[in-house]
């Protein structure tokens, strides 16, 4: 496996060989996915919360928790013994130990609810039919099943012992009623409630990958309903404000930065007040851009430029002063007049460091999409986020924060990829995919283009 | 120590000497009238150039050579107007030079060929700028670059091509617009010395071809004396004229020259005008012996 000339993983300033490098960049990724998998899936390194299966409603509190909601596990605890405390009150009341409560409708409002607490958990475990208004009578059958335990309901495991007795006893108490009074609603006793029954989960801000993966997969293929828009159309919008806010940007701040790294003139009189400007935070200027701009999309473009504008100025100035002057003065020297000087050297000469430049830019302005899309009238991706986030969706928010991500991510790769195409002279190395996919291009429309990679030539003198 | 009987640097054989006769009835082709060059610095101004006056004659090699900080580059640079004077006058074919211009070429030590265009489209540069059609410039262009022998390479990026074929380009670029002065500023300075000995012969070579009268500025002695017909000496603060020499070395010449007594003559006579024996021995610098008494090399 190891070389004699292998350097091993931790050589100073040494550049690793491929195959480690390989190993790194997917571990780069892995490991963040991994530790995720990880947390969500083995629950004795984190889960602090109880996520209920079975919820139950305390006397006299008016916090209702419902199937589905997170406590944490130590308040979850105290829930279970309060239930309990009231279960042992409600069989002493049963037994006539116990003053019996006056409030009858109160009791059989009481008792209803208790009956329904068993719905979220049986339409979980496919016991009910999803989605659908169960009827009371129906919830009834069940309870008498799961008391009786016909066939299917033998091993109860979804169940607790306690819930299950709990279950037991209440069916028994229904069904004398119903031995006296031939109807199995109105019963006027107070039934016993079921214990809150949960499992451990992670917080609500941290959904597992595969309750991501779905809920992307359902946000991102479900048709649009009323006026909402889809979630493919949101991000178009999203995209477009970004574009267009990045390229008016580049519209005035690329000519505009020439000119100050070309004239001292246009620098000096030009970038120290960008240079303050810069530092004047773009979102403290939104309420002003939608004053100016009013609705729409307008202020959020502006607010992208705003973000972009000055930076943008000032970074390809800099690349334009970065040009070495000799190259200048050799064009002098070859006859060329100062005024084909812009045309002739400098634009040639900074192209590919200006397409890095524009590249880090372009990123930079999809960091002022979200901020963009709140201010005026909410609205494209940012405006899901935060509904979603406000109702605690976090397993919607993620795969749309991923794919803002994506999309910046992967166009600065192919934008990376493309550098070395468009600026051969660079020396930067084509990527074999992409000279594969150019090859098959040329061969589909007949052309011949050579994508050659650089090859220092030495020797020949 | 031995030591070489070496004949007078000023005594020149029959056809050397009648070479320079004729030499000198050429017409002046550059000519370098009283000329100063101040610079304004923090700490005052400062002279770089005083009173310099030389004439070139068309087709001659004139090397300029001196200590480092004599001002050799301001000159070229004055020469090919990328600097302005502070007073005096560059008169070119008895024309005062007012700027950079074609008429003058220029090849840098670093090369400078625009990166992003190939070797033909460098050539190209200065030919299409004067005006010419890209087909005339493109064949123009081809034959300076089969002249520096870079045929092979004319498709090809400048960082693909090594110090040696870059500083080749640079010369058939500059020899491209047909100017009457070829100034080159220390152009085989960054090249390892193998390298740097071809480009010399490849220079007499390209110099004894064509009509040109070229200005060379190097701090390498037996490049100057290889090259030169005439030898200009700049010495330091200020840089002021210390003597113009006429190399006694025949002509064509060829390596094995290095050791013929006229060429060390000369390289003797240049290097007590650069480095004075003198001030050599002024400052030694302190060295402590760090070697056992008796552990010795020489």
């Amino acid at each position: 496996m190891s070389t004699r000339d292998d350097k091993g993983w931790f050589a100073i300033r040494e550049p690793l060989s491929q195959s480690k490098q390989q190993i790194l960049v997917l571990l780069s990724f892995l490991g963040p996915i991994l530790t995720w998998c990880i947390v969500s899936y083995t629950p004795f390194i984190w889960h602090p919360d109880i996520r209920l299966d079975i919820s139950a409603q305390r006397q006299g509190v008016s916090t209702v928790f419902t199937a589905g909601d997170h406590l944490t596990k130590s308040y979850y605890q105290e829930f279970e013994q309060f239930i309990r405390d009231e279960n042992v009150l409600i069989l002493e009341q049963q037994s006539g130990k116990a003053e019996a409560p006056k409030n009858l409708s109160k009791v059989r409002r009481d008792n209803i609810k208790i009956l329904r607490q068993l719905t979220p958990i049986a339409t979980k475990q496919g016991w009910l039919p999803k989605d659908e208004k169960i009827p009371d009578e129906d919830l009834i059958a069940l309870w008498e099943a799961i008391a009786t335990k016909p066939g299917g309901f033998e091993k109860l495991n979804a169940l607790t012992d306690e819930n299950i007795t709990v279950i037991e006893n209440n069916w028994n108490l229904l069904n004398r009623h119903y031995q006296e009074t031939g109807s199995l609603k109105m019963v006027s006793v107070p039934l016993q409630k079921l214990v809150p029954q949960g499992v451990p989960v992670n917080p609500v801000y941290l959904p597992a990958p595969h309750e991501v993966l779905q809920k992307g997969w359902y946000e991102f293929t479900k048709k649009p309903e009323n006026d909402k828009p889809s979630m493919w159309s949101r991000l178009r919008h999203s995209v477009r404000i970004v574009f267009t806010g990045f390229l008016l940007s580049c519209l005035v701040g690329v000519p505009l930065g020439i000119l100050c790294g070309t004239y001292d003139f246009f620098s000096k009189l030009f970038e120290p007040f960008i240079d303050f400007f810069r530092y004047l935070p773009a979102p403290s200027f939104s309420t002003l851009l939608v004053a100016i701009f009013l609705a729409h999309d307008a202020p959020k473009i502006a607010l992208v430029f705003v973000g972009t504008f000055f930076q943008l100025v000032l970074v390809v100035s800099k690349t334009t002063t970065l040009l070495d002057k000799s190259l200048l003065e050799a064009a002098l020297t070859l006859g060329a007049k100062p005024k084909s000087l812009m045309t002739r050297v400098i634009v040639p000469g900074i192209l590919p460091n200006l397409y890095n430049d524009l590249r880090i830019l372009l990123g930079w302005s999809w960091t002022w999409l979200v901020i963009a899309e709140l201010i005026g009238v909410k609205s494209g991706l940012t405006e899901f986020i935060e509904t979603q986030g406000r109702w605690r969706n976090f397993d919607s928010v993620f795969p749309v924060i991923f794919t803002i991500g994506f999309i910046g991510f992967f166009t600065d790769q192919i934008l990376a990829q493309l550098r070395g195409l468009f600026f051969p002279w660079t020396g930067e190395k084509v990527s074999f995919i992409l000279r594969k996919w150019i090859d098959f291009y040329h061969w589909l429309t007949g052309g011949r283009v050579n994508v050659t990679n650089n090859q220092h030539l030495q020797g020949s003198q | 120590m031995t030591s070489i009987d070496l004949p007078d640097y000023k005594r020149q054989s029959s056809d050397v000497a009648s070479r320079f006769e004729e030499l000198k009835n050429r017409p002046v082709k550059l000519e370098v009238k009283n000329l100063q060059k101040i610079f304004q610095s923090k700490q005052g101004p400062v002279q770089a150039l005083k009173d310099i006056n030389f004439k070139t004659h068309r087709r001659e090699f004139l090397s300029v050579i001196g200590p480092s900080g004599c001002g050799k580059s301001t000159l070229i640079r004055i020469l090919a107007g990328l600097e302005i004077p502070t007073s005096g006058d560059v008169l070119l074919e008895g024309t005062a030079v007012k700027g950079p211009g074609p008429d003058r070429g220029m090849v840098f030590q670093g090369y400078t060929l625009f990166p992003w265009l190939t070797v033909k489209k460098n050539v190209m540069f200065g030919l299409t700028i004067a005006g010419n059609s890209e087909t005339k410039a493109e064949s123009e262009a081809m034959q300076w670059i089969e002249l520096v022998g870079l045929k092979k390479f004319a498709d090809s990026y400048p960082s693909q091509l090594s110090g040696g074929m870059k500083q080749r380009v640079a010369i058939a670029r500059a020899l491209a617009n047909q100017p009457r002065v070829l100034l080159m500023d220390e152009p085989f300075g960054a090249l390892d010395a193998q390298t740097r000995a071809h480009m010399q012969s490849y220079l007499l070579e390209i110099w004894r071809n064509i009509d040109i009268t070229i200005i060379f500025i190097t701090h390498d002695l037996d490049e100057a004396v290889y090259l030169s017909d005439r030898v200009l000496v700049l010495k330091a603060n200020p840089g002021e004229v210390q003597e113009m020499i006429e190399v006694p070395v025949a002509r064509p010449r060829d390596p094995d020259q290095f050791l013929e007594p006229e060429f060390l003559a000369t390289k003797r006579h240049l290097e007590h005008l650069i480095h004075p024996p003198s001030k050599q021995q002024k400052s030694p610098m302190p060295i402590t012996r760090m070697t056992e008494v008796g552990d010795n090399v020489e």
